[in-house]
């Protein structure tokens, strides 16, 4: 191409084309500016912020009870991690130990969460590659049938608020532990329906393999966490380097991936379905009978002045939560540190290079949640 | 009003001690940095460093740099708005290789706020500092492209996480005063006989 | 914020001034501004709320306000009746308004966390493809305008020429609690407290998020208001 520009003397203009903040693959309300040169992208400029609802501000003049419900709605696919982070967080300033049934149900909850945000990634990931709508109605199948679950316990399909600080806010249903049991089964098999439909698809392999790379130290430097660094070759994980909860006491693998391309993030996912399952199974093993608020469960939660960053690891990262108290009924100061904000950040330094077509298989592959990057 | 950090509850599960005693993070800190005056407290998780807003930038790249500390990765970068006692800029984080952690808070004046940019230490602080910019007006120097990142770029009249902007006011609901053009708008004209007015009747 | 006036106090809605100091400020509605004390369960406004209402309106929220006007609407009169009035126009009309709500065609408009429930409603658990209500990406091609989240000030006049996009006859559903008063997040001044401030609404869907079967509700009420108002439609 750079000889004919020569020969001939092409006078040519880099094109900027805007995708979003309507768009079908843009996951949410992102807008994504983009000069191509011909085919190639040469710069991006990222534009988020339609979907800043101030959850931070709101959270800081909501009892500590109610902002578990903004929880829910920044993280609209991970609700139950999002949950556990704040919930830890304010346990770690008021001083409450969680009994352990409520530990298990949390971790079980937990990872059936990230079952199913995988499944959702798994579902969205093929619709921005052109599966318009097959990989959606499979993962949706095996979605549903987590989230009856999960209305089975919590009486909401999406917006749970069911951890309280202390512990959960009622005991599992009778048959809880059989449920489970068949959701993780039928995960597994869902999982490797997908498996099969993308995995060694060879226009899969050529839309993703070597698509997007990011290596481990552009992505330590931007703070890039969850399957996005360890598909680039970090095996880092929250769970397993700053135990929270009760992770200590299961034995998961974490699947780390080679090039830190689009592919491997994918296959980071994929083998995180099966770990998590394998982590439901132990936990199921595990639980124990038992109350699931401590006893002395005060009225009206004042935890003590002081502050916490606790974090977690989300589907899509390390979600952190910065709670500065002041010894009142209302948080002072709640930070959320979001993974997908810092994802994100790192999508011009994936994307330059490659083609519009991959810009948008690169955005799908970070799997970003919009209202966690905008709050 | 800045927090007094006491850790005296039990059943503290993280590697770091359960008793007040400060953690290990904070000597190397001292001894990375002797002419910086730093204060070192434990928190419910980590250790907390609070410096002032004019050593930020040097506090920083020894945390950085320094092969005791080597903290590769800015976990967080928050603003806090303590109303009488100024603004923080809240820095955490995390070592790959040694694989401890600490929080950095540094003060800054209420008014005029301005701190030195870290986005050259971390690109990860790129983003983070636009934000804290919407947010609470602080002023990165250095920063290379300070334009608002959450917030529309025309109304940045006020930052919402400072703590004298309030809520906003509960409006009535549009659909009880809808003018004539947008009553059934898009394919009943109005006068048609057809028209939704708005219902007379109270709540 | 008045629809068809100019702002003339701090953006803030006029009751809660009326609340506090019920003398002043003869408000233009007819009816008496709205009591939030009557309604069983709410709380009322704390007297903190006197503060916002005299908050000195700047250029950026002036700037914002010229943004989020409503759109402008037309009252276009349809090809069939333009050409040929009166002709079979009941059997015409009762064709047409069938056809109109057993294939309602909308917009991939997925803003929040209720985008997530839309999609399980198209999915195949609870199936909207049943209906006739098919997802697609291009305004230019849509009947139906599901706003399915948060509209936020920024994202208003997109909003606004994605409703302008769209070829008559339209109609907009707002999906959630967000989209019909701004929801969880109404107090937040960065949030459009409903989206029937700057586009012609048909049917809310209440929920946070509504479920599917309410979603499914909310289309059927739809397509009865299509066929109701068949001999009205321009």
């Amino acid at each position: 191409m750079a000889d004919m520009t020569t020969e001939h003397e092409l006078d040519t203009i880099d094109v900027n084309v805007n995708i979003g903040p309507q768009h079908p693959a843009t996951h949410g309300v992102f807008r994504m500016v983009l000069v191509i040169d011909g085919e190639e992208v040469v710069d991006l400029v990222p534009h988020i912020g339609y979907m800043h609802r101030g959850a931070e501000k709101l959270s800081e003049n909501m009892d500590y009870r109610q902002a578990i419900g903004y929880q829910d709605r920044t993280e609209y696919l991970a609700q139950f991690n999002a949950e556990m982070c704040y919930v830890q967080a304010v346990e770690k300033l008021a001083g409450l130990v969680p009994p352990d049934r409520a530990q298990y149900i949390r971790v079980i909850l937990a990872e059936l969460n990230r079952i199913s945000s995988h499944f959702m990634f798994l579902g969205a990931f093929g619709t921005d590659l052109g599966v318009f709508g097959t990989a959606f109605t499979y993962a949706f199948r095996e979605r549903e049938n987590v989230l009856d679950l999960f209305e089975e316990v919590t009486g909401d399909r999406l917006m749970y608020a069911y951890f309280r600080p202390g512990g959960v806010a009622w005991d599992v249903p009778r048959d809880f532990k059989e449920r489970v049991e068949w959701v993780c089964e039928n995960a597994l098999v869902g999982a490797m329906d997908l498996d099969k439909l993308l995995t060694d698809n060879e226009i899969f392999i050529m839309r993703t393999r070597g698509i997007g790379i990011l290596n481990a130290q552009d992505a330590i430097d931007y703070g890039a966490t969850g399957p996005v660094l360890r598909a680039s070759g970090v095996q880092h994980d929250l769970r397993r380097a700053e135990p929270y909860s009760i992770y200590d006491r299961f034995d998961f693998e974490i699947p780390i991936g080679t090039n830190g391309d689009s592919y491997d993030r994918y296959l980071v996912r994929l083998a995180e379905i099966r770990e998590s399952v394998k982590i439901v199974r132990q936990a199921l093993a595990q639980m124990p009978e038992g109350p699931i608020l401590p006893e002395r469960m005060p009225r009206l939660l004042r935890p003590a002045a002081g502050e916490v960053y606790m974090r977690c690891e989300n589907p899509r990262g390390e979600y952190g939560i910065y709670l500065v108290s002041t010894g009142g009924t209302q948080p002072y100061r709640l930070r959320i540190r979001s993974s997908c904000f810092c994802n994100l950040s790192a999508l011009k330094h994936m994307t330059v290079g490659h083609y519009v077509a991959d810009a948008v298989t690169i955005l799908g592959s970070i799997d970003i949640v919009l209202c966690e990057v905008d709050r | 009003m800045s927090p007094d950090e006491k850790d005296d509850k039990p059943a503290e599960e993280t590697a770091e001690d359960a008793a007040p005693a400060i953690g290990p993070v904070a000597d190397l800190f001292k001894t990375a940095l002797p002419g910086v005056s730093l204060e070192a407290a434990q928190g419910a998780l980590d250790v907390l460093i609070t410096i002032d807003g004019k050593d930020a930038h040097q506090v920083l790249e020894t945390a950085k740099n320094d092969e005791a500390l080597a903290f590769d990765f800015l976990r967080n970068l928050s603003g806090v708005d303590y109303e009488d006692a100024g603004l923080e800029v809240v820095y955490h984080l995390y070592s790959y290789t040694h694989g401890h952690n600490v929080t950095v808070k540094a003060k800054l004046p209420s008014q005029d706020p301005r701190i030195q940019t870290v986005s050259d230490l971390w690109r990860a602080a790129d983003w983070h500092e636009r934000e804290a910019r919407d947010m609470f007006g602080i002023v990165f120097e250095g920063h290379p492209n300070l334009v608002p990142i959450l917030l529309p770029e025309d109304m940045l009249d006020h930052f919402p996480l400072r703590k004298d902007v309030p809520l906003a006011p509960l409006e009535e609901w549009q659909g009880e005063q809808l003018g004539e053009n947008m009553a059934n708008a898009g394919h009943i004209p109005p006068g048609s006989g057809f028209d939704v007015t708005p219902s007379a009747e109270g709540e | 914020m008045e629809v068809n006036e100019e702002p003339t106090n701090g953006g803030a809605a006029p009751e809660s001034a009326a609340e506090a100091t019920p003398a002043s400020e003869p408000t233009t509605a007819e009816r008496p501004p709205r009591d939030a004390s009557a309604v069983p369960g709410r709380v009322p406004a704390p007297a903190v709320e006197v503060a916002a209402t005299s908050r000195p309106m700047s250029l950026g929220v002036q700037l914002e306000m010229a943004r989020l006007t409503p759109v402008e609407v037309d009252h276009p009169k349809a090809l069939y009746k333009t050409l040929l009035p009166g002709v079979m126009q009941v059997p015409a009309d009762y064709i047409i308004a069938a056809a109109r709500k057993s294939s309602l065609w909308p917009m991939t408009f997925g803003l929040a966390c209720c985008a997530i429930e839309m999609i399980a409603t198209y999915m195949s658990h609870h199936d909207l493809d049943r209906f006739g209500i098919v997802p697609w990406p291009s305004p230019r091609q849509c009947d139906v305008m599901i706003v399915a989240g948060t509209v936020t000030k920024k994202m208003a006049p997109a909003v606004k020429l994605l409703y302008q996009q769209m070829p008559n006859p339209k109609w907009v559903i707002p999906m959630g609690a967000c989209a019909t008063n701004g929801g969880p997040y109404t107090r937040y001044d960065r949030v459009l407290q409903g989206v029937d401030k700057i586009i012609p609404v048909d049917v809310y869907v209440p929920g946070c998020p509504p479920r599917p079967e309410a979603l499914m509700d909310g289309f059927i009420a739809l397509q009865n208001k299509i066929m109701e108002e068949r001999n009205q439609v321009g």
